[in-house]
């Protein structure tokens, strides 16, 4: 096991940079996840930790020393492909057992390594299979199997669960995350999707156009983005995000661009005038006497909780409760926002007030 | 969808026409190789061969000589027959082994000149071969490579190269490139990763190419006809001999010519099997 760190690197093709100085300290150990819309760069990121990809500058290191100019195999680390890249014409088991067999480890101990893998991971009886015989679900493990064999420094796996159906999806993400409180290898996972970023990682690394926005675990980036990128990007549904500015006179509020009116927490220190955007999440609102009118134009129940879309002036807002109530469509509720947990942004930079 | 009977029987008729087209002649041969040498001028002509015979074949083979009275050829096709072998089998693996691992080059290796290169090698197809025969005949004879089997086999390998290695360059760009790269991740070397993993999955391609090549070298008349005047004369050549200036014997061209249609047939027909598609099922998604 290893640390691995990434220290302001850059990557072109050509003329194209599509990095543009990514720095991420990933502890020994450490489940890292880096999240981000598709062409952000993050396989690009991946692959070079790999060794897949030359580096264009900076330094990426493994374990303390430099592995720039290392090949591949010399970096000790195993990756698990969004294609899974099984070797066709090979069993289950000697897909396991390549790496080892390569290493020319003794016989006895391939085994043992390749049984062991394959009963952390229910393949058992799958061992003599060829990857086309096998359903999306175990090729994806047998992919990971044959990462967890070499017990290697770091795992990197690149959108491993993509190609799966949504349950399945599921289930995986719990078994993987299982699988590293159990060998606890540093472990890299790229994803653009940000609830498998939420419910596997230690720490987030939020990525967008080859640029980080904001490292951070799971609820620091839930409970302070950084900017307005990373407010949007996290939270399903997504953060409420309303331009405007602060009064310029009477009572300190918000003004919509709109004209709407949104109350301010009291001890907020902002510039008459400022433009902002205030941001708020769907679950920090609640219902009741003296709030901001809103209209009622949908409702979404999922179950748990109840989704309504509203408008206040001409913002559609989303509101998530716990609640049960009975509403419909055209009524008019009175929200009250919890303005302890309200964001505010510079309407200008997006960065956190 | 049901179809018209005109439409099908245009599409009747037009199969018709092909496999009559291309395998008259091959029936013609066959049912010749059969036919006793009297019933050659024979008039009107008969489809089917009246009396059946296999004359031709025991003179062509050297069987039971005394009773037909033949000519003794069977040591001349004896040994036309083992060079078109000999010539073809080489020629077909030392092509099929260059330009697998020259395509591998072309596909997975950056270096400079690469696609200057490769049109450069793919563009001498375009070269009709009588254009180069002259002066590659004069490089033949420096080398002391006339009438050997590596000298010709040499000059097949040129000619079939550059389409076998435009073929396998499109067969490994098809091949998942994340499959090389695992195995690179798991520690195998350029080399390995091409004898362990790419070939093995080039199968196909791999077959078509030695088929191709097999076939071309097989039916090769011009260059061994010039390069291959005795010792390593092939079929081709040896048999339009059987022309003389006083008598064409059908019966021993015919015979000759049944047996060098009948072993491509058989190469084709083994090497099919490893022609099936699908290999890559289950490996990327
Ligand atoms: N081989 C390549 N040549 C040129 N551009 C590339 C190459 N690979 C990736 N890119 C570009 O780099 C950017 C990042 O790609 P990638 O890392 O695959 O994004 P992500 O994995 O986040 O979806 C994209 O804009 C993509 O077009
Ligand atoms: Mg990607």
């Amino acid at each position: 096991m290893a640390s691995v760190s990434v220290t302001n690197v850059r990557k072109s093709y050509g003329h194209v940079e599509v990095l543009h100085g990514v720095g991420i300290e990933i502890e020994d150990g450490e489940f890292v996840i880096l999240v981000g819309p598709s062409g952000c760069g993050k396989s690009t990121l991946l692959r070079m930790i790999a060794g897949l990809e030359d580096i264009s500058g900076g330094d990426i290191a493994i374990g303390g020393k430099v592995v720039n100019e290392v090949a591949p195999k010399h970096r000790d680390i195993a990756m698990v492909f969004q294609s899974y890249a099984l070797y066709p014409h090979m069993t289950v088991e000697a897909n396991m057992g390549f790496s080892l067999r390569l290493a020319k480890a003794p016989k006895n101990e391939i085994q043992q390594r390749v049984r062991d893998a394959a009963r952390i991971l229910g393949l058992e009886n799958l061992l003599d299979r060829y990857p086309r015989n096998l359903s999306g679900g175990q090729r994806q493990r047998v992919a990971m199997g044959r990462a967890i064999v070499r017990q290697p420094q770091v795992f990197l796996f690149d959108e491993p669960l993509s190609n799966l159906d949504a349950k399945l999806r599921v289930q995986m993400r719990s078994e993987i995350k299982q699988l590293h409180q159990r060998l606890r290898t540093t472990t890299v996972y790229v994803t653009h999707d940000q609830v498998e970023a939420m419910t596997m990682a230690d720490r987030i690394v939020v990525m967008r156009d080859g640029y980080v926005e904001q490292i951070g675990s799971p609820l620091d980036l839930y409970d302070r983005p950084d900017n307005l990128f990373v407010a949007s990007f996290i939270g399903s549904p997504g953060m409420n995000l309303i331009r405007g500015h602060i009064s310029t006179d009477g009572p300190v509020e918000f003004i919509a661009a709109d004209g709407g009116r949104m109350p301010l927490p009291g001890k907020v220190d902002l510039e008459r005038g400022a433009e902002v955007v205030y941001g708020l999440r769907p679950e920090h609102v609640t219902i009741g006497e003296g709030g901001v009118d809103a209209e009622v134009i949908l409702i979404e129940p999922t179950g748990a909780e109840t989704q309504i879309v509203c408008r206040i002036g001409a913002e559609n807002v989303v509101v998530a409760l716990r609640d049960r109530i009975a509403v419909s469509a055209g009524d008019t509720l009175s929200l009250i926002p919890d303005l302890g947990k309200l964001h505010l942004f510079d309407g200008i930079t997006g960065r956190r007030l | 969808m049901k179809q018209s009977l005109g439409h099908r029987l245009f599409i009747w008729t037009g199969v018709a026409v092909l496999l009559i087209w291309s395998l008259g002649p091959i029936y013609w041969t066959l049912a010749s190789s059969v036919t006793p040498a009297e019933d050659f001028s024979a008039r009107p002509i008969h489809f089917l061969p009246q009396r059946f015979t296999l004359d031709h074949f025991s003179r062509l083979l050297g069987i039971d000589l005394a009773r037909i009275g033949g000519v003794e050829v069977w040591a001349q096709f004896r040994s036309a027959l083992l060079n078109s072998i000999v010539t073809s089998i080489a020629a077909t693996v030392l092509c099929v082994a260059i330009s697998a691992l020259g395509a591998y080059a072309f596909t997975r290796l950056t270096f400079p000149g690469r696609r200057f290169l490769f049109g450069a090698v793919v563009a001498t197809l375009a070269i009709p071969a009588y254009a180069v025969l002259i002066p590659l005949y004069q490089i033949m004879i420096s080398l002391r490579l006339v009438d050997t089997y590596l000298g010709v086999a040499l000059i097949y390998v040129s000619a079939y190269l550059p389409l076998s290695l435009w073929l396998l360059r499109s067969v490994f760009e098809a091949l998942p490139l994340s499959l090389e790269e695992a195995a690179q991740l798991d520690g195998a070397g350029r080399l390995y990763i091409f004898f362990k993993i790419v070939l093995p999955l080039a199968g196909p391609g791999l077959t078509a190419a030695a088929i191709l090549t097999f076939l071309g070298a097989w039916g090769q008349y011009l260059v061994p006809l010039i390069f291959s005047p005795n010792v390593t004369k092939p079929l081709t050549v040896l048999i339009p001999e059987f022309v003389t200036k006083n008598f064409i014997d059908y019966g021993l061209i015919t015979a000759s010519g049944s047996i060098a249609i009948i072993i491509p047939a058989l190469v084709v027909i083994f090497l099919n099997r490893y022609l099936v598609s699908g290999l890559l099922a289950g490996s990327v998604k």
